[in-house]
């Protein structure tokens, strides 16, 4: 294959992804308009319309056939969709979402390899079957069976002029181009359709004020960029910290303009990384519709602050848990149907997802108004399960919490859904890893919000520098609940049990970060020790560190591979006077020796 | 990375010259492929990992990239010596990952051809022998050539797995 025939096809697979990822929000808009009696607004059936075309217009230009062929088919069901032949419903968008997941096989396939040919006979005959069977069904004005045939051939001239004007504009990039061209040249559609003239010249507009220019780079690219960017950083703290011992008054200033000129580009460089929350939302919308479908439940989808930008690296982790929250949304908070109408409520549930700045987090919330949170039920069953004592007193949000605990699920049956062993203690455990946290609040009968505060970026982090001995560690700031010299009242130790630390009457079990880490380092008086208390963990503790140094940004570095196996470590950083230190994941470490604490202790009952 | 080190030993079937790095450990001395080194720098700052073998020394920042630092001479169990200014860090290339590996002293770069590398010796021993590409002759002294992939890597990924897998009962 030539260099350029290769380029542009790879040119054409990318933009294919994204036609389809369009493509696949449009048919699920699609669902909500044919509930509108009015039947809507009849732009999103045009802007699918376009979609499919440009995408077999620009599929054969570039000779991927078996793309071209299907696409073609698709389009002329979507012929008959448009002009109101096939009335839009639930069979006919879950056909259409099939075939959309069907192109999107087909250009990953061809991805990995182009000479790939995918048969498409079994869902091409599923179309053709859609389009006789409805015809005859709702015996709409269709004379014989074999009615798609000139349906397609009605429709062949039309892509004959564009396919020579397509193939040119090809040759420089993007199907988008080709899209845009498509637009603007009206086409010939039948007379029936609501008027051709305002939408089609509306909606390009639009997609063009909001295109920035931009060029693709690899992340790979990036990646190296921001090591770099990391590394100068560093020097520059470096700098910043001998700056008093520079005689000269130039060079000060220098190291003084130096230093803003680094933060100007460390801000930049955080954003190239940046991507916004709507792919990541849209995936969402598919995975609600067809979890509500299983389920026989009517949910709407709706989602505010989808442009909001975060981390690749965060987003792309991000994914499962919002899948998890979603379809528990779904099955365990949403009621049926019946039940909804005799509580009052609406017949159709509704799932919300919202994304927002906060400071320099992240909050993504997912709403619903099902049936909520009962306190009473999960302290039964936490008590049932043994994760709490009988006799403990714990407010009902403390109640909600439990839901996070793992092996808690208050559905008994296993659903296929969201009952697979696997609780909301994994979505927990996986924001946590993000260094982020969740929480939960709930009305009985009102519904239940699920909150994820996230950071920004997991680059950088607050990290406070700590010592044990010599040697110094970061703990992120995240995890630090509060930190307290301890007074000998403070320190109860019993032998078989450990160390506890009251605590304004709480009593936590207290750890030494030298027998947490296993090092031998001379052991300080407790006294002069500081007592740092942690709540991120599945339970709270305190552990006494020698000495706190201070608060910085750290950046994140991984550890090497022969590392990766070591477990309690997220990282490491290089500290201002150049020397590596290791990032604690605090909990991972403590976990292991909670295991010595007795199962029973007081620590989950207490206020 | 092990096919790599299979074509540096097969192009010294031939008679072409290889280059080696030299260097000490106690009194002994031993040699790695020049192509495997990045470069060598003299012991900096190296901040412990807890949990790993006392070999592995831990890990320091080289120019902004954490490596991690193995002591050659505790690796091959040797007895610790103090470090002297003479102590040198060679950081080897073992794609994907490096290493700094702490040696006693760096002698020099020998060119050593085909024909005065000695296959390595058939000695009985319940340690593998596989990580030494053969033995090459020096004044009077004998060099052990390594090859460092297989000297570290399989090894150590298994020495640092076992100490992971059974954290220190409290």
């Amino acid at each position: 294959m030539e260099d350029f025939e290769k380029e542009l096809k790879e040119g054409f697979l990318q933009e294919a992804e994204q036609l389809l990822l369009d493509a696949e929000q449009c048919f699920l808009s699609l669902e909500t308009l044919s509930s509108d009696p009015n039947g809507g607004d009849r732009s999103i059936i045009e802007k699918i319309f376009r979609l499919a075309h440009s995408l077999k217009g620009s599929a054969r230009a570039v000779g991927f056939d078996d793309i071209g062929h299907f696409t073609h088919e698709l389009e002329s069901l979507l012929v008959k969709v448009k002009n109101g032949e096939i009335r839009i419903e639930t069979s006919i968008v879950s056909l259409l979402l099939k075939c959309n997941d069907h192109l999107r096989t087909m250009v990953t396939t061809l991805k990995a390899d182009m000479a790939a040919r995918i048969d498409s006979s079994a869902l091409i005959s599923e179309i053709q079957d859609h389009m006789n069977g409805t015809a005859k069904a709702a015996s709409a004005p269709a004379p014989e069976p074999c009615e798609e045939v000139p349906a397609a051939s009605a429709f062949e001239p039309e892509p004959a002029p564009a396919g020579p004007t397509t193939f040119t504009s090809a040759g420089q990039g993007t199907v988008a181009e080709l899209f845009r061209q498509a637009t603007v040249s009206p086409l010939p559609l039948p007379a029936s359709v609501a008027p051709p003239s305002a939408t089609p010249a509306a909606t390009p507009a639009k997609a063009g004020s909001a295109v920035e220019e931009g060029i693709r780079v690899s992340l790979k690219r990036l990646d190296v960029l921001m090591n770099n960017i990391g590394e100068l950083v560093i020097l520059q703290t470096v700098l910043n910290q001998h700056k008093d011992q520079i005689q000269s008054v130039l060079l000060q200033k220098t190291v003084g303009q130096l230093e803003k000129i680094t933060k100007d580009i460390q801000g930049i460089s955080m954003s190239l990384r940046m991507v916004p929350l709507k792919q990541t939302f849209q995936k969402l919308h598919r995975t609600l519709r067809d979890t509500s479908k299983a389920l026989g439940k009517e949910i709407t989808f709706e989602t505010s602050g989808d442009e909001t930008e975060m981390d690749k690296t965060v987003i792309d982790n991000l994914g499962d848990p919002l899948v998890h929250l979603i379809r528990n949304a779904a099955d365990h908070g949403i009621e049926a149907a019946e039940e909804r109408v005799r509580a009052g409520k609406p017949r159709d549930g509704q799932v919300k997802i919202r994304a927002s700045h906060q400071g320099d987090r992240v909050i993504i919330e997912v709403i619903d108004d099902g049936k909520g949170v009962n306190p009473v039920i999960i302290k039964a069953k936490a008590i049932e399960k043994g994760i709490l004592s009988r006799d403990a007193e714990i407010s009902d949000r403390q109640a909600a919490e439990l839901l996070f605990h793992p092996g808690f699920s208050t559905k008994s049956e296993v659903t296929d859904i969201s009952g697979r062993g696997v609780g909301l203690d994994v979505v927990k455990t996986n924001i946590e890893k993000l260094q982020g946290e969740v929480q939960i609040e709930s009305v009985p009968g009102q519904g239940t919000t699920f909150r994820i505060l996230l950071p920004l970026t997991l680059a950088i982090i607050d990290g406070m520098v700590v010592t044990l001995g010599e040697e110094r560690y970061v703990i992120p700031v995240a995890h630090i609940h509060e930190s307290l010299q301890p007074t000998t009242d403070d320190i109860h130790h019993f032998t078989g049990v450990g160390e506890m630390l009251s605590l304004r009457g709480e009593n936590l079990p207290l750890f030494r970060l030298s027998s947490v880490l296993n090092r031998k380092v001379k052991a300080r008086t407790s006294t002069d020790c500081i007592a740092i208390v942690v709540r991120t963990g599945e339970k709270p503790f305190a552990i006494l560190v020698d000495d706190i140094i201070g608060q910085q940004q750290v950046v994140i570095k991984r550890l090497g591979e022969e590392l990766k196996d070591i477990r309690g470590f997220s990282g490491s950083s290089i500290l201002g006077d150049g020397r590596a230190a290791l990032i604690l994941d605090i909990n991972e470490l403590v976990g292991r020796n909670m295991t010595r604490m007795s199962s029973s202790n007081a620590t989950i009952g207490v206020a | 990375m092990s096919t790599n080190e299979t074509k540096t030993t097969e192009s010294l079937s031939g008679s072409t010259v290889q280059r080696f790095l030299s260097f000490s450990l106690g009194t002994e001395e031993y040699a790695v492929p020049l192509l495997r080194v990045k470069e060598v720098i003299a012991l900096p700052d190296v901040t412990p990992v807890p949990y790993t073998p006392s070999h592995f020394l831990g890990i320091m920042n080289l120019r902004g990239q954490v490596t991690s630092v193995i002591d050659l001479r505790l690796k091959f169990r040797m007895k610790k010596v103090e470090n002297s200014a003479e102590t040198a860090v060679i950081i080897a290339d073992l794609a994907p990952l490096s290493l700094g590996l702490v040696v006693d002293s760096i002698n020099s770069v020998m060119a050593i051809r085909e024909s005065d590398i000695a296959d390595r010796p058939q000695i009985e021993s319940s340690q593998s022998s596989e990580y030494i590409i053969g033995i090459a002759k020096r004044d009077k002294k004998l060099v052990l050539l390594l090859d460092l992939a297989k000297a570290l890597s399989v090894e150590d990924h298994a020495a640092l797995s076992k100490a992971l897998a059974q954290p220190k009962a409290a």
